[in-house]
C-alpha cells in the first residue's frame, strides 16, 4: 500500500511539472520568426519568471491543422492566431475579451467582435510588387509610373527584352506550385488583389459578391490578365517547383527584377544580403491607376477564456508597451508594429517600404480570410497553378475561376 | 470455482487490457466515425445536426473525391506488381550462392527504416533537382524537367519510391518462405533436369503461395493507405483537370481525406469519405485474400 501511496505521489508531482514547465503556451504561424519569439520568451520568463512556450506551424505546414491539433491534445494553448473572421468564429467561444488592456490604448488596429476587443493585432503587413532599384534604374523604368495595367505590361516587356544585359534569369520571381505548398500566395494573396485594389478599406463590395458566388465581369476579366501577365513573365519552373526560399533566393541574388511576396520574408531577405535598394510598387491590375500596397493587421493574438487568462494578457501588454517588446517586433522580428508607442523604425527595405505607404495611407485593405476554410489556397490555388504550368489558357482560367466561385454559394 | 472457471477467468483477465486498449482506441473511435458522417459535424465541439446521407450524396459529385479513388486504384495495382516482383526477384537473389548476400539482405531492408516523411523529402530533391539536372546535361527531354511538377510521370514517382522503401520488407518474406522449402525436393527436380526458371515457377512459387497471399494483402493495404510519402513527396500536386474541375493529379484517398477534414474544415465529409474508404478497402482485401488462399490449397 505504501509503494501504490508513494507511486501515486510520483506520478503527481511528475504530472504537475510537465503542466509547470509552461504557464503560457502560444500557438503561432510565423516560421521565420521562430527564434526571435523564442528568444522573446525567454527574456519575458526572467523578468516575470513566468516560462512560455512558443508552437509554431505555418510556411509549407498548415497552421490550422497544428492549432487544431494542439487544441485537442488536452493541453490548449493560451495565446493563439486568428487570420480572421473564420479563424474568430471557428474558436469564439473559448475567445477571451480584453477590454481594458493596457494595450489596447495604443492602437487602432485591434480585433473587435460584438464591441469588444478580443485579438491583439500582432504586425501590420503589407505586401505587392517588390522591386530592385538598380535593375528598374539600369532598364529606364520609373517604379513610380507602375499605377496600372499597360505600365506593367511595358515594364514587363522592356526587361524580358533586356535579360541578358541585366543578369535576369526572370523578370518576376513568383511561385504557384502545389506540390511545394505555394498556392497561399496565389489562391489568397494575389487573389486579394482582385477583391480591395482601389476600394476604400473595409467596402466589401467584392467579397460579398465572391461569397454570394459572383464576380464583377469586367474586373475580374482584367484581374485574370493580370495574373497571366505574371505568369507570362515568371519563370515557368519556379511557377511550379520554386518554395519559400527559393524564390527568395532568385530575387535577392539579383536574378529577377520583381518579387512577388510581403514584408514578412525581411528576416529572411537580410541574411542573403541584397546588395540594391529595394520597395514596393502597387498591384495596378486594373487600365486606370491604383496606387497603393495591400496592407492589414493579417493576424491577431486572441486570448483563451479557459486558459492562464490574466498571465497571457500581462504577456501581451508587455509585449506592446515593454522596451523589450518594441525591440522585439521592430529589430528582432522585423515587423511592423501596429502600437503608436513603438518609435523604432525597422531597417529592413520591406518592412520599411510598408511603412512608408502606409504612412502615405496609400493601402488596400486584406479580405481575403474571408473566403471559406481551404478555398483560396486549395480550390482557387489548383486553377493558378493550371495556368502556370500552361495546362490552361487564360480564358479557360478565367472560366474555372468564375464556376470555382460559382461553387461557394452552394 | 471449479479448475476450468478458473482458467477461463484468468484467460480473460490477460485479455482484459489488450481488449480494452482496442475498444477504447480503435472500436469506440470507428463507431463515433459513422455517427458523425451522417451529421455535419465541424470538428469543433460546436453543435451538429443530424443530415442522413447527404455528406455521401455529395461526396461522390465531387471530382476531386472520385478522381483521387482513380488514381488510388492505379498506384495500387502497379505499386502492388511492382513491390512484389521486384521482392521476389531480389528474394531469389539473396537465397541464391552469390557472394555476399548477407550484405545485400541488410542493404535491401534498410530503406524501410528510413521514416516516410524523410524519404519523401529525399526523392523530392532527386526528382526535382538532381535527377533534372542530369536529364538537362545529357539533353534528355523526359528527364530534363521534374517528374513530380508532371502529372502523366508523379504516380510513376511514387511507385517508385513506395517500391524502394518497401520491397526490402516483402523480400523478408518471401526469403524465409524460400528457406522453408525443403532443399531435397530442389534437388530431386535439379537431378531430374528441370531447369532454373522451371524450378522456380513450378516448385518454389506454388509451394510459398501462402507468402504471396500475405505480401499482397500487405502491398495491397500499404499502397491503398499510402499517407506519409504522398505529403512529403508530392503533396497531392501537381493539378490537373478532371471532369471539367481542376483536381489534384496524385492526390491519393488518404490525402484527399485528411485535406477535406482539416484543410476544407469539412470534418462530416472527411469522416464519410473514410467510411467509404474502409469499406472499399475491406471488400479489396477480402477478395485478394479468399483468392489466394485458394491457390494455397491447390497448391
Amino acid at each position: 500500500m505504501k509503494k501504490i501511496l508513494a507511486l501515486c505521489a510520483a506520478l503527481v508531482m511528475v504530472l504537475s511539472a510537465t503542466s509547470a514547465l509552461a504557464d503560457l503556451v502560444i500557438c503561432q504561424n510565423k516560421v521565420e520568426i521562430t527564434a526571435a519569439l523564442e528568444a522573446f520568451a525567454k527574456v519575458y520568463e526572467e523578468k516575470t519568471g513566468v516560462p512560455v512556450k512558443v508552437i509554431t506551424g505555418g510556411g509549407s505546414s498548415d497552421y490550422n491543422t497544428v492549432l487544431k491539433a494542439e487544441m485537442q491534445s488536452g493541453r490548449e494553448p493560451d495565446i493563439w492566431v486568428i487570420e480572421g473572421p473564420t479563424g474568430y468564429e471557428l474558436w469564439a467561444d473559448k475567445i477571451a475579451s480584453q477590454d481594458g488592456a493596457e494595450w489596447t490604448k495604443y492602437t487602432s488596429a485591434a480585433y473587435i467582435a460584438d464591441g469588444k476587443v478580443v485579438g491583439f493585432p500582432v504586425a501590420v503587413e503589407g505586401y505587392g510588387m517588390a522591386y530592385n532599384k538598380d535593375i528598374l534604374d539600369k532598364a529606364g523604368i520609373d517604379p513610380a509610373t507602375l499605377t496600372n495595367f499597360d505600365a506593367y505590361k511595358a515594364a514587363f516587356e522592356k526587361l524580358d527584352s533586356m535579360k541578358a544585359e541585366l543578369g535576369l534569369d526572370m523578370v518576376v520571381s513568383m511561385v504557384a506550385g502545389t506540390t511545394t505548398g505555394m498556392t497561399w500566395v496565389t489562391g489568397l494573396h494575389n487573389f486579394n488583389v482582385y477583391l480591395t485594389v482601389g476600394n476604400e478599406r473595409n467596402d466589401t463590395t467584392y467579397i460579398d459578391q465572391v461569397l454570394a458566388g459572383q464576380v464583377d465581369a469586367e474586373r475580374f476579366h482584367q484581374y485574370c490578365q493580370y495574373v497571366a501577365l505574371i505568369f507570362q513573365y515568371s519563370d515557368p519552373e519556379m511557377l511550379i517547383n520554386g518554395t519559400q526560399d527559393s524564390q527568395l533566393a532568385a530575387f535577392a541574388n539579383g536574378k529577377a527584377a520583381f518579387y512577388h511576396q510581403g514584408n514578412w520574408m525581411d528576416p529572411s531577405l537580410v541574411t542573403l544580403n541584397p546588395s540594391f535598394e529595394i520597395a514596393y510598387a502597387p498591384h495596378a491590375f486594373l487600365h486606370e491607376d491604383t496606387d497603393g500596397i495591400l496592407v492589414n493587421p493579417p493576424s491577431w493574438y486572441v486570448v483563451n477564456a479557459n486558459g492562464n487568462t490574466e498571465e497571457a494578457i500581462a504577456f501581451l501588454d508587455f509585449l506592446a508597451t515593454s522596451e523589450e517588446g518594441a525591440d522585439y517586433m521592430v529589430n528582432k522580428a522585423a515587423m511592423v508594429p501596429a502600437f503608436t508607442n513603438v518609435t523604432l523604425a525597422p531597417a529592413t527595405p520591406l518592412s520599411k517600404s510598408v511603412m512608408e505607404w502606409n504612412a502615405a495611407g496609400k493601402t488596400y485593405d486584406w479580405q481575403q480570410y474571408k473566403l471559406p476554410d481551404g478555398f483560396g489556397m486549395g480550390t482557387l490555388g489548383q486553377i493558378y497553378e493550371l495556368l502556370a504550368s500552361g495546362a490552361i489558357d487564360v480564358d479557360t482560367f478565367e472560366a474555372m475561376m468564375i464556376d470555382a466561385i460559382a461553387g461557394i454559394a452552394k | 470455482m471449479s479448475s476450468k472457471a478458473k482458467r477461463k477467468l484468468t484467460e480473460m483477465l490477460f485479455l482484459l487490457p489488450t481488449l480494452l486498449a482496442f475498444i477504447m482506441v480503435i472500436i469506440i473511435p470507428f463507431i463515433y466515425g459513422i455517427y458523425y458522417s451522417f451529421t455535419n459535424w465541424q470538428g469543433t465541439g460546436a453543435a451538429s445536426a443530424w443530415v442522413g446521407l447527404d455528406n455521401y450524396k455529395t461526396i461522390f459529385q465531387e471530382p476531386g473525391f472520385l478522381h483521387s479513388f482513380l488514381v488510388t486504384v492505379i498506384f495500387t495495382l502497379f505499386n502492388l506488381v511492382l513491390v512484389n516482383v521486384v521482392a521476389f526477384v531480389i528474394s531469389l537473389l539473396v537465397t541464391s550462392e552469390i557472394k555476399g548476400r548477407n550484405v545485400y539482405r541488410a542493404g535491401f531492408f534498410i530503406p524501410n527504416l528510413i521514416g516516410g516523411i524523410v524519404l519523401g523529402l529525399v526523392w523530392q530533391f532527386i526528382f526535382s533537382n538532381i535527377l533534372p539536372q542530369i536529364g538537362k546535361s545529357l539533353g534528355m527531354n523526359l528527364l530534363s524537367k521534374s517528374l513530380i511538377s508532371n502529372k502523366d510521370t508523379v504516380i510513376a514517382t511514387m511507385v517508385i519510391v513506395n517500391t524502394w522503401q518497401y520491397a526490402g520488407y516483402i523480400m523478408l518474406i518471401y526469403v524465409a518462405a524460400i528457406q522453408g522449402i525443403s532443399k531435397s525436393v530442389m534437388e530431386a527436380a535439379e537431378v531430374d533436369g528441370a531447369r532454373y526458371w522451371t524450378r522456380v515457377a513450378k516448385i518454389q512459387i506454388p509451394l510459398m503461395a501462402n507468402a504471396f497471399t500475405i505480401s499482397l494483402f500487405l502491398t495491397l493495404t500499404n499502397s491503398f493507405k499510402m499517407y506519409d510519402v504522398n505529403v512529403a513527396l508530392t503533396n497531392g500536386g501537381p493539378t490537373t483537370v478532371f471532369m471539367m474541375k481542376p483536381v489534384q493529379a496524385s492526390e491519393l484517398l488518404a490525402l484527399n481525406i485528411y485535406q477535406t477534414a482539416f484543410k476544407y474544415n469539412n470534418m462530416a465529409a472527411g469522416q464519410a469519405k473514410a467510411v467509404i474508404f474502409f469499406v472499399v478497402l475491406t471488400i479489396f482485401s477480402v477478395i485478394q485474400v479468399s483468392y489466394n488462399k485458394r491457390k494455397e490449397i491447390e497448391a
